[in-house]
């Protein structure tokens, strides 16, 4: 690869040929203010606040379209870029309200941050702004016509990555407002809420999150969406221990910029109420709550005395590795065959998006299939998770049942079995019948990792306190095996992965560290495997 | 107000000077209604030409407008560089280019609804409303302005009896503020559809309607 060396605000640069000079001063730590250029659309450098200066040139340069080339002295912070940037902020705030205070966007607003940066004190227009009002653009987009910068980021997202070009700069001048084509508008487009991120400003905002919280009060984990097998790397945003909303974090190898509206929809249910919060014990009305030692302990019991009985375990392909690793060890220990079943919710069709093509709504409606089927669990059941279980309902050995709600199965399920151990987040009528009913965290409540259907191993990590005594499946299992077994309790998600880790063949040499944040492909033979 | 006093044959060019009329000074090729195909291929995708006949309804394609469309497109690279022509060719048809007719043409280019509504709202010369059977804007700006304009609009207001912008009771006039039409030398400018009227002065306004009405009925 031929590279270039440059200097940028007199620090040396080596970058590869063809990078902006707005990307190697970013490569430097030095943020050009920009608006119309985002990493994952063309640079139409129309916005005119990442203009730079640039020895020998006469005029200021566009950084995000001037390419970087060898012996270049570039300074962003020279008095004339100062001075541009300054009036070219006067020149937005000409027409943009100061509504900041009910404003979805002010605290990552990046014209509110350029302003307070570099902006004059005050303005200087006397001219009343020009007011549009707000328009719905249908789905779960809301545009707000006065604080529209015109930096065409939606316009492009849905011209080059959604492929359906649906939004348009209307009118021009003072006049020119983002539109749809009349009524039909952003409804029905799958990836349409992709331009709420990229707005720079709070021009396009949720209308599921309007007014919800303040940006400030949100606090940001990293995440993988659980709507579906492709396992889109997320940011949880959590506020009084509720996730608010889910936003897509940048991972070239599986979903760039982008999640589909689908999977940023779908967080509710990590809110829901009606939550199983302590762990119980005994069937039918007899059932009694109680503590997790315990549980455990009585828990434990039962195992040892039905030692050799023959364990049948259903699995969630929505649980975490970490999670059915410890389910088929607690299934082995106990002395059963060491496999199971799964089933999963499946799509009619694929979505793939259709300007990054690595990103597609997958078949497979859970985050786990792929880890679940790796560990040696075998798919059952139909398209709607239904059925299937037929073997297990009627076993007369032990039965645990991990993260499947049983939707579609009677009272009697698990009526002739010796032990059944019903591990969820929900209640169910088919838990009537389980002797012990252990609550579980969601994966917003744990650490742990899933296997996507690229098969990548990607970690997730803990946005919220688990509600009542929820605690991790790994941990929960983890324990009864490590008893059985005589080794330990793993200390953590971390420790329960290395352990999984170092006995399947395909995860050798893992660790939630060489995950990182961005986690790790597995080779192609072990991922189908 | 007698035929005499007004100065204005009705196109541009003419001072008053000399008695030419406009196929002398234009070549008499060029008078006219322009043809419904477009002429010669190098001049088909030419400026918008208003006629005086609006029909929202017509079709866009037929006979030789089909033809015009053939050579707009044989003069472009793209179907996207031919839009303009094309939005050109159906405002004079249709006299303004409804969603309806954005949508049409989208279609007739396979360019996106969202591209083609962009492209006709951002040029203010496309009617996005019906407008009469005359289209009458009032240049205001500066030449014009100092000559006089503000009266020349007022008096095509108080004489069509209809507010600017909108379109009188009878149909037959549209009264609109034009910026710069490029005649500063002969202010105020006037443009009626697709002809320019200059020197036009209020007192001139009565006159005017009356020979716009009088072509109308003539069938002009």
């Amino acid at each position: 690869m031929r590279t270039v060396t440059l200097t940028i605000d007199s620090a040396e640069v080596t970058v590869p040929k063809g990078t902006s000079l707005l990307q190697a001063a970013e490569g430097l730590g030095i943020e050009v203010p920009h608006y119309c250029y985002h990493p994952g659309l063309t640079a139409p450098a129309q916005c005119r606040i990442c203009l730079v200066e640039v020895e020998g040139a006469p005029k200021l340069q566009p950084s995000c379209v001037t390419m970087a080339e060898d012996g270049q002295v570039v300074r962003t912070d020279s008095d004339a870029a100062l001075r541009m940037r300054k009036g070219v902020l006067e020149f937005y705030l000409v027409n943009h309200p100061l509504d900041c205070p009910i404003c979805d966007m002010s605290g990552e607003c990046m014209l509110q941050d350029y302003v307070f940066d570099e902006g004059r004190e005050k303005g200087r227009s006397r001219e009343p702004k020009r007011v549009f009002g707000r328009d719905d653009f249908g789905g779960d987009v809301l545009y707000y016509g006065d604080r529209c910068v015109m930096c065409t980021r939606c316009v492009r997202f849905m011209d080059e990555v959604a492929r359906d070009s649906r939004l348009t700069v209307v009118e021009r001048g003072s006049r020119a407002v983002i539109d749809t084509f009349f009524e039909e508008g952003l409804e029905g487009s799958p990836f349409a809420g992709n331009v709420v991120d990229i707005c720079p400003v709070g021009a396009l905002v949720s209308k599921d999150f309007l007014h919800k919280a303040r940006a400030w009060d949100l606090d940001h984990t990293p995440s993988v969406c659980t709507s579906c097998s492709q396992g889109c790397n997320i940011e949880l945003h959590t506020r009084d221990n509720l996730v608010q909303r889910l936003k897509p974090r940048a991972n070239h190898e599986v979903n760039g910029h982008w999640m589909c509206d689908y999977g940023r929809a779908n967080y509710e249910w990590y809110n829901r109420a009606g939550r199983l919060e302590e762990p119980s014990s005994g069937r039918g009305g007899k059932r009694r709550g109680g503590d997790w030692k315990s549980a455990l302990e009585h828990l434990f019991v039962r195992l040892v005395e039905l030692a050799g009985t023959e364990v049948r375990v259903v699995g969630s392909p929505s649980a975490s590795v970490e999670a059915l690793g410890a389910l088929l060890a607690l299934a082995e220990a106990a002395g059963g065959a060491a496999s199971g079943v799964f089933r999963s919710r499946r799509a009619e069709s694929e979505d793939p998006m259709p300007g990054f093509p690595l990103l597609v709504r997958r078949r497979d409606l859970a985050a786990n299939v792929d880890g679940a089927r790796l560990l040696g669990f075998e798919r059952v059941g139909d398209d709607e998770a239904a059925g299937g279980l037929e073997e297990v309902a009627a076993h007369d050995g032990i039965v645990v049942v991990l993260g499947d709600e049983l939707a579609d199965q009677s009272a009697d399920f698990g009526g002739e079995a010796a032990l059944y151990v019903y591990m969820g987040h929900f209640d169910s009528p088919a838990a009537g019948n389980a002797d012990f009913v252990l609550p579980i965290t969601t994966a917003a409540e744990e650490e742990g990792t899933f296997v996507n259907a690229q098969g990548r191993v990607q970690r997730y990590w803990q946005g919220l306190q688990p509600l009542g005594a929820a605690r991790p499946a790994w941990l929960v299992l983890g324990a009864l095996a490590g008893a059985l077994m005589g080794g330990g309790t793993p200390a953590s998600a971390a420790k329960a992965f290395a352990a999984l880790a170092a006995a399947h063949a395909p995860l050798e040499g893992l660790s939630h560290e060489a995950l990182g944040e961005l986690g790790v492909a597995l080779a192609a033979e072990a991922a189908h495997g | 107000m007698s035929e005499a006093r007004f100065r204005n044959p009705g196109w541009a060019g003419n001072t008053g000077d000399f008695e030419l009329t406009e196929a002398e000074v234009r070549g008499s090729e060029y008078v006219g209604r322009r043809s419904p195909d477009g002429g010669h291929p190098s001049v088909a995708p030419s400026l918008p030409y208003m006629l005086v006949a609006k029909n929202p309804e017509a079709p866009l394609l037929e006979g030789p407008y089909r033809e015009r469309l053939g050579k707009i497109r044989s003069r472009y690279p793209t179907a996207r560089a031919a839009l303009i022509p094309l939005l050109n060719m159906a405002q004079e048809i249709r006299g303004h280019i409804s969603p309806a007719t954005m949508n049409e043409v989208a279609g007739i280019l396979g360019l996106s609804e969202a591209f083609v509504r962009g492209v006709a709202t951002f040029y203010t010369m496309y009617n996005k409303r019906p407008v009469g059977r005359f289209l009458v804007q009032v240049c205001t700006n500066i030449s014009c302005n100092l000559a006089g304009a503000d009266e020349v609009l007022a008096a095509f207001l108080e004489h069509t009896g209809t507010e600017l912008g909108e379109t009188s009771a009878d149909g037959d006039f549209t009264v609109a503020e034009a910026e710069c039409l490029a005649a500063c030398g002969f202010p105020t400018c006037v443009q009626i559809n697709s002809r320019y009227f200059e020197d036009v002065s209020p007192e001139d306004v009565p006159a005017l309607l009356a020979r716009l009405r009088r072509e109308v009925d003539e069938g002009y």
